[in-house]
């Protein structure tokens, strides 16, 4: 369960995270799930409607934390911040039209009225969309390169570590890296066409 | 947006740098600098941070499903009833382990000895009291009452028997397990002592084993090992094992 624990192991939790370490984000989403899901389940939502919302609120989190537009202030405020922000998704949710349509309205008293209504202008809407667009293309990316980029951007490995790996040099996997990331502008690009 | 435009294995390099804040502290001054001045450039790098985000994001997309399926399952999705009820549990579980712990003390420490004096002792069964007109009908009086449990009755009547005949086995060895049956040891030990003594008493045997089993419920083990010795008794055998 998700302890108490003191400022500064929060900010090695932070720190773990920005540098996207697997068993610290992996301890932080599998520790804070149940409560979620527990809010979802209570307020007319399914387990999938919990996992989505979820792994949303986790990913929010995560860039938030990463442009360090969030910084805990108390011991647990990472987990704290993380439900508020799951919490939040799931108003919005409850709140749209599709899912008034098929719910009664009476079952969400539970929840207060909207406080802030978050606008979104056209620039952010673009840059949403382009991401996502990025991120699909990328799903569905070839193996050897997705694999790659992953390892690089995602864990963080560096060049060196990654050519050992594969048994290249290391200007080789620079090359590699570079190729794949053309690559994958290419698909993306050709994705919108 | 020109998407096709090309980016230099250079640039991508400066993004990465920037991206990572890894970046020297004059060469993001140029480069923060550049970016405010150049429209076009601006928005080349947001376009090429747009993919370092969207693949890290997509990774760790992914990584969730993963750790979705290592999460505890839980029965009970009434998480804070859960809650309590494990707490409830645990004060339950907490109380049941002192009462073992104290259980086990107290019968472990409480002599074993106690115990297998427990398990093993029996009061004799006694004399069989047929209706007769024998001139011992005060001794058979009394091993009604031994019968019946009435231990300090028969002892009482037996004692006045032993008072005129003080080295009488038979007398000795029964008021010896009355007292014993009547859980007083101590008083019980010299009559058996006394039976012994007569080394032809049909009752030897016996009187060995209920001496055996006194010593033992004084926590005198040599001695209580020294009787059962005496004894041929299966269940002196058995205890002397029980002993070692």
């Amino acid at each position: 369960m998700s302890q108490a624990q003191p400022i500064d192991s929060q900010s090695t939790l932070v720190n773990a995270i920005k540098s996207n370490d697997s068993i610290a984000l992996k301890s932080l989403y599998t520790s804070n799930y149940h409560k979620i899901e527990h809010l979802v389940l209570k307020n007319s939502g399914t387990k999938e409607h919990a996992k989505d919302i979820y792994q949303e609120a986790f990913i929010s989190v995560w860039n938030n934390i990463k442009n360090d537009s969030f910084v805990p202030q108390t011991e647990t405020a990472l987990q704290g911040y993380l439900y508020q922000i799951a919490k939040n998704k799931w108003m919005d949710v409850l709140r749209s039209k599709r899912f008034k349509q098929t719910i009664a309205v009476s079952k969400l008293n539970h929840f207060e009225p909207a406080d802030t209504a978050h606008e979104k202008n056209n620039d952010d809407i673009f840059k949403e969309n382009r991401l996502e667009g990025i991120m699909n293309v990328f799903k569905t990316m070839g193996s050897p390169c997705k694999e790659l980029l992953t390892t690089f951007y995602f864990e963080k490995k560096s060049l060196r570590d990654i050519a050992e790996e594969l048994q290249i040099e290391e200007n080789t996997a620079r090359n590699k890296k570079y190729r794949c990331m053309e690559k994958l502008r290419e698909l993306v690009i050709t994705s919108q066409k | 947006m020109k998407h096709n435009s090309n980016i230099s294995q250079e640039l991508l390099e400066t993004v990465e740098r920037y991206h990572n804040h890894t970046m020297p502290q004059d060469e993001r001054k140029t480069f923060e600098q550049r970016l405010e001045n150049d429209a076009e450039f601006n928005t080349l790098v947001n376009d090429i941070q747009s993919f370092l985000y969207g693949i890290e994001q997509q990774a760790l997309k992914e990584k969730l499903e993963e750790f979705h399926e290592e999460i505890p399952i839980r029965m009970d999705t009434e998480q804070k009833a859960s809650k309590v009820r494990q707490f409830q549990f645990m004060k339950i579980a907490a109380a049941a382990v002192i009462v073992i712990a104290v259980g086990c003390f107290w019968f472990l420490n409480g002599s074993s000895n106690e115990r297998l004096y427990d398990n093993y002792f029996k009061p004799d069964p006694g004399l069989p009291t047929t209706m007769s007109s024998t001139d011992n009908y005060v001794f058979f009086d009394a091993m009604v009452n031994y019968k019946q449990g009435d231990y300090k009755k028969a002892i009482s009547k037996w004692e006045v028997l032993q008072n005129k005949a003080p080295q009488n086995d038979t007398i000795n060895y029964f008021i010896g397990v009355a007292y014993l049956a009547d859980k007083n040891v101590d008083k019980a030990i010299p009559y058996l002592n006394k039976t012994i003594s007569t080394s032809n008493s049909v009752f030897i045997d016996d009187a060995y084993y209920y001496l055996g089993l006194a010593y033992l419920k004084n926590d005198h083990i040599e001695q209580a090992k020294a009787a059962f010795k005496k004894s041929k008794y299966e269940n002196s055998r058995e205890i002397l094992k029980a002993l070692k």
